[in-house]
């Protein structure tokens, strides 16, 4: 009895969702002019989906980590900085102080890349190094452990600003970035619908 | 944070995220992801596999989302908030 309310309740949810980006992703797209330089289709796609994941992201403002990272990624780019005002309804600098991770984020970014090779150039030359493999790697448990690290790692990487979260925000941060990717998807996937009759 | 997280695997002897959350997750993404969905025995799912097609799935739907960004930047030749589209989106939204 409580699957149906629930499941009631994630649909109502959903068309908020959809609602909500919707608004947004069109305030952002009024930011576009055809005079500027952004007639090739190149920078049209670029616009088109930046303007959708900042909307996207803007629905959710500072309430997950998630959307504050892409915030503040997109921010990094000055060229970006009024497209974001434009979305958010606040500017660059109120965004910052309520995320604090906003000016680390493009800092981040950086010191996490160089942190990866780092990591690989290690990795590489212990292997070289140890020829006997250790029986304790070979417990199915182990392998197991390494695994869900390693895809732990990969999700991390998928999810904006993901880097830095603790496995349990990992969890719920995931499934609220799946929710908003499904209703950016669904709405852009309407648009497509309605403007390829029109064009037809 | 890098010193946190190696004190929390050498503290905890069992895997990174605990097996509650992956009940809790399973039970969550059930809806989304349709390996899980079709598995009769769903509450014995490995961590691993769930995480799998989380990744899995969430980049599909980043991939749709750049053919998506492809498609209209072709239809949309003039991108216009006010056009007939949006308004029919809209209401159809609100539905």
């Amino acid at each position: 009895m409580t699957c149906s309310f629930h499941r009631v309740e994630r649909m109502e949810n959903r068309t908020s969702l959809k609602k909500k980006f919707l608004q947004k992703w069109i305030k952002g797209l009024q930011l576009y002019s055809p005079s500027e330089n952004l007639t090739t289709i190149t920078e049209r796609r670029k616009f088109i989906k930046l303007s959708a994941d900042i909307a996207m992201a803007s629905v959710r403002g500072s309430m997950t980590k998630w959307s504050r990272a892409l915030i503040a990624n997109a921010s990094c780019n000055s060229e970006n900085k009024v497209l974001v005002e434009q979305i958010s309804g606040c500017s660059t600098e109120i965004l910052r102080k309520s995320a604090p991770d906003l000016g680390r984020a493009c800092r981040l970014q950086a010191s996490v890349a160089k942190k990866i090779t780092s990591k690989k150039i290690l990795k590489r030359s212990r292997r070289m190094r140890k020829r006997e493999p250790l029986p304790s790697r070979l417990l199915p448990s182990s392998i197991a452990k390494r695994l869900v690290k390693k895809r732990t790692q990969l999700l991390k990487s998928l999810l904006p600003g993901g880097e830095s979260m603790d496995d349990e925000s990992l969890i719920k941060e995931t499934l609220d970035y799946i929710v908003s990717l499904r209703a950016q998807v669904d709405v852009m996937r309407s648009l497509a619908r309605m403007s390829g009759f029109k064009s037809s | 944070m890098s010193s946190r997280r190696s004190r929390q695997s050498s503290s905890s002897g069992s895997s990174r995220i605990s097996d509650d959350q992956i009940i809790e997750l399973i039970s969550k993404l059930r809806q989304f992801l349709p390996e899980i969905r079709d598995n009769r025995r769903s509450n014995k799912v490995s961590a691993s596999k769930v995480l799998q097609e989380t990744c899995s799935y969430i980049r599909n739907l980043h991939r749709e989302v750049d053919d998506l960004s492809e498609r209209l930047s072709q239809l949309l030749s003039t991108i216009d908030a006010d056009s007939p589209e949006a308004a029919i989106i809209r209401s159809l939204i609100q539905q």
